[in-house]
């Protein structure tokens, strides 16, 4: 005999939270440097060329330089007057210490916790450690989070960032351990089947960023002007290699995360080892 | 002979009255621990076997049982336990090969693609969904079973009512939909377990039940979800804006996600046809009209089972045993209280009723079936009641026997634990934490089975 929560199931999974296009304009952009005026406006126009949203004429560009703020307060007071729609910066302002691959610096580490708007992160112009693709083109970017799932925004500027002949890699890397960890207990649970719960629980987690994928594929068809080729990357693994690896792989030139979500405010998960580790490439946090 | 006449005499053997009280007071114990299923916590095969082995044991100490051989065509004789011809094994058949046809169909995505297209039409507005899931109950009761449709129709009204964001009238919807069960169950002779018994038992074919059947169910449908509507304040959306946003929300249901091969959604939809089609011309088809329609649903479940050829014991599995036990213990109990003329008893009790004249007489009759039904299982009322009527000789066209279907039927919807359907509906609704008490589902259900029971009186006897 069919069961309730046998049909409840099969029309759960019937849902597919459909992806929605919104073509992304930034009308404001501040760009944040610890260099002098000069400097600060030949990274300017540098930046003016990497992506073809960076290119709006009516696209108004401020720059904070690094005269004009020391402490946090003071740059987020500057920030919160020039009220941008993009905030461009690199790590370690006012700090030497860009040269380690273990922080972001106190400026940029709080900007990002508290800013709700997006924040490209570039390599720091005084590296050696820039990838010889970084700011020249968006040629492939890729948008990664932990949930892939009817997060519209996140695609949306990563489509905006894209070039016309732009590959978007979408992946979504499904935790190995902790899925491990959820089959080992099913494990010790008498009435589940373990094989089962570990084929099906599988297929379903990896299902629903799938289908999420296929929607923007379709929808970016139907809607924009120059689709840029929809690649996803949907697969079980160790979240910070498996991008290392991705990255390195493709040729990233951008990469697109969640700084925040609806739960936490703040930069958690694998976003922040990200942000951290990966200096060699623009990061577009939204 | 007349029918009133052919019941008050129905008794056969020499049984004194006094064991004819005391079966009757065993029958009537089983039918007060059945009402008491859910407070007792026990299963209705268990229960109805332990009376079934205590009947047994009374009546063969009592000499009633029939003990010895069994006489085959050919003249042989066999040894076979007196329990075994008791059960009728036409009615296990059709229950059995059914139940296993429908869930294996049910895999193709066929019920729930059919399903998601209707959510779809309806472009979220909740008046047209009540109309398009209420229809779509109907239906799947009369082609499927009560229960399997309230499955399938309260689980996506559960699921695309909190997509929509209007979880507050799934109260309304599911109710509708539990009693809708019980209309859709009136549609054909294989829409419910009492259909099955009593048709079996008057000779009424496929057809002719259908043609009898179908124009209550369409005016009793109408009525509901128009009651329904205006009960429940399910209406239609007003702002442009919500009726977009209601679209888009109910346009994100892919009706093709549930189904793994399109070729087996085909075959499932090809084979649900024919089986109708077969069931519907079992009467009149040369050989399977001899073999019966249990025959005819074993043999679809078979041929649907290829399909999972290497895994048939998950469909085994999911069969529901207890009703299966449920009804071999129970034609047993049956068997054995017509033995100790507990039957003929209540033959004379309904040869009282339609001894008030025959109008009246019928309508009794059903409303009285109804009450019974209310409170407790229909099956034993519908299996005992189709004997009494059958051992009496009433005739196919007899309106006492379409008296007994409505009553049996449409009890059901008086109280959440008349039908196996409507308490699939209360389950539901728990599981979605809408707490509607015993009294609180008849108090909502009141108007409608009484609309449902007064509608089927007045055309049983215009049609008789």
């Amino acid at each position: 005999m069919l069961e309730v929560d046998e049909f409840e199931s099969v029309f759960r999974s019937a849902i597919k939270e459909p992806y929605h296009y919104r073509p992304v304009e930034l009308r404001s952009i501040l760009l944040i440097t610890d260099l002098d005026d000069s400097s600060s406006a030949a990274l300017e126009q540098q930046l003016r060329q990497f992506s073809p949203v960076l290119q709006s004429p009516e696209t108004l560009w401020q720059r904070l330089n690094g005269s004009d703020f020391r402490t946090t307060e003071e740059l987020l007071r500057r920030v919160e007057q020039a009220a941008p729609e993009l905030i461009i910066s690199y790590r370690n302002l006012h700090s030497e210490a860009w040269r380690y691959p273990h922080s972001l610096g106190e400026h940029l580490d709080v900007l990002l916790n508290i800013s709700t708007v997006p924040v490209l992160i570039i390599p720091h112009p005084g590296a050696d450690y820039a990838a010889a693709h970084a700011l020249q083109q968006t040629r492939s970017v890729m948008a990664i989070t932990d949930h892939l799932t009817a997060d519209d925004r996140l695609v949306n500027y990563a489509v905006a960032f894209c070039q016309p002949d732009a590959r978007l890699y979408l992946s979504h890397i499904e935790d190995q351990q902790a899925f491990e960890r959820m089959i080992e207990a099913v494990g010790k649970i008498r009435t589940l089947d373990t094989d089962v719960a570990r084929e099906q629980l599988g297929q379903q987690l990896l299902k629903e960023p799938q289908d999420y994928i296929n929607s923007c594929h379709t929808v970016l068809k139907q809607s924009h002007p120059q689709p840029p080729e929809v690649v996803a990357h949907v697969q079980f693994g160790h979240s910070l290699s498996e991008y290392h690896r991705l990255i390195d792989a493709h040729q990233i030139d951008l990469l697109v995360m969640n700084t925040q979500d609806d739960d936490h405010p703040a930069m958690r998960g694998m976003v922040y080892p990200l942000a951290v580790q990966l200096r060699q490439i623009p990061l577009l946090m939204v | 002979m007349d029918t009133t006449e052919t019941l008050a005499n129905a008794a056969q053997h020499a049984v004194s009255s006094g064991v004819t009280a005391l079966f009757a007071f065993l029958l009537v114990a089983m039918i007060i621990t059945l009402a008491l299923e859910e407070k007792i916590h026990a299963k209705k095969s268990l229960i109805v076997s332990l009376y079934a082995a205590v009947a047994l044991i009374l009546a063969g100490t009592l000499h009633l049982l029939p003990f010895g051989p069994l006489e085959l065509p050919n003249g042989h004789e066999i040894e076979e336990p007196v329990y075994i011809p008791a059960i009728d094994w036409g009615v296990i058949a059709i229950i059995l090969g059914s139940s296993i046809f429908v869930d294996v169909t049910s895999r193709s995505g066929l019920f729930s693609w059919i399903a998601i297209k209707l959510t779809k039409a309806s472009k979220g507005e909740p008046l047209l969904l009540l109309w398009y899931y209420g229809i779509m109950t109907v239906v799947f009761s009369a082609l499927l079973n009560n229960v399997t449709a309230m499955i399938i129709v309260g689980s996506l009204t559960a699921v695309s009512l909190e997509k929509l964001r209007q979880k507050d009238k799934l109260l309304g919807f599911l109710l509708i939909e539990g009693l809708l069960t019980n209309i859709g169950g009136l549609l054909t002779l294989i829409s419910s377990v009492p259909n099955i018994i009593v048709g079996n038992a008057a000779g009424i074919s496929f057809v002719s039940f259908v043609i009898k059947a179908s124009p209550y169910v369409l005016v009793a449908t109408i009525a509901t979800l128009v009651l329904g509507g205006i009960l429940f304040s399910i209406r239609r959306i007003d702002s442009p804006a919500d009726r977009a946003l209601a679209a888009e929300q109910v346009a994100s249901f892919d009706e093709n996600d549930g189904i793994a091969s399109p070729g087996f959604f085909r075959f499932g939809a090809v084979m649900l046809g024919l089986f109708i089609l077969t069931i519907a011309f079992t009467s009149v088809l040369p050989v399977l009209k001899d073999l019966g329609m249990g025959f005819v649903a074993l043999s679809f479940a078979g041929i649907m089972l290829i399909r999972y050829k290497s895994e048939v014991q998950q469909f085994y599995k999911a069969i529901d045993w207890d009703l299966i036990f449920f009804f071999m213990a129970l034609f047993v109990v049956i068997y054995v209280m017509e033995l100790a003329l507990v039957l003929d008893w209540i033959g004379q009790g309904i040869s009282w009723l339609i001894g008030e004249g025959r109008a009246t007489g019928t309508g009794l009759l059903l409303a009285v079936s109804a009450a019974a039904s209310s409170v407790t299982d229909n099956i034993p009322l519908a299996a005992m009641l189709a004997k009494i009527l059958a051992a009496s000789g009433t005739p196919t066209e007899s309106s006492l026997w379409w008296a007994v279907i409505f009553g049996a039927n449409l009890g059901g919807n008086l109280t959440p634990i008349g039908s196996a359907s409507t308490l699939v509906a209360v389950t539901i609704m728990h599981k979605h934490n809408l707490n509607l008490s015993f009294g609180g589902f008849v108090v909502k259900a009141f108007p409608f089975a009484i609309m449902h029971i007064v509608l089927a009186i007045a055309y049983v006897l215009l049609t008789s």
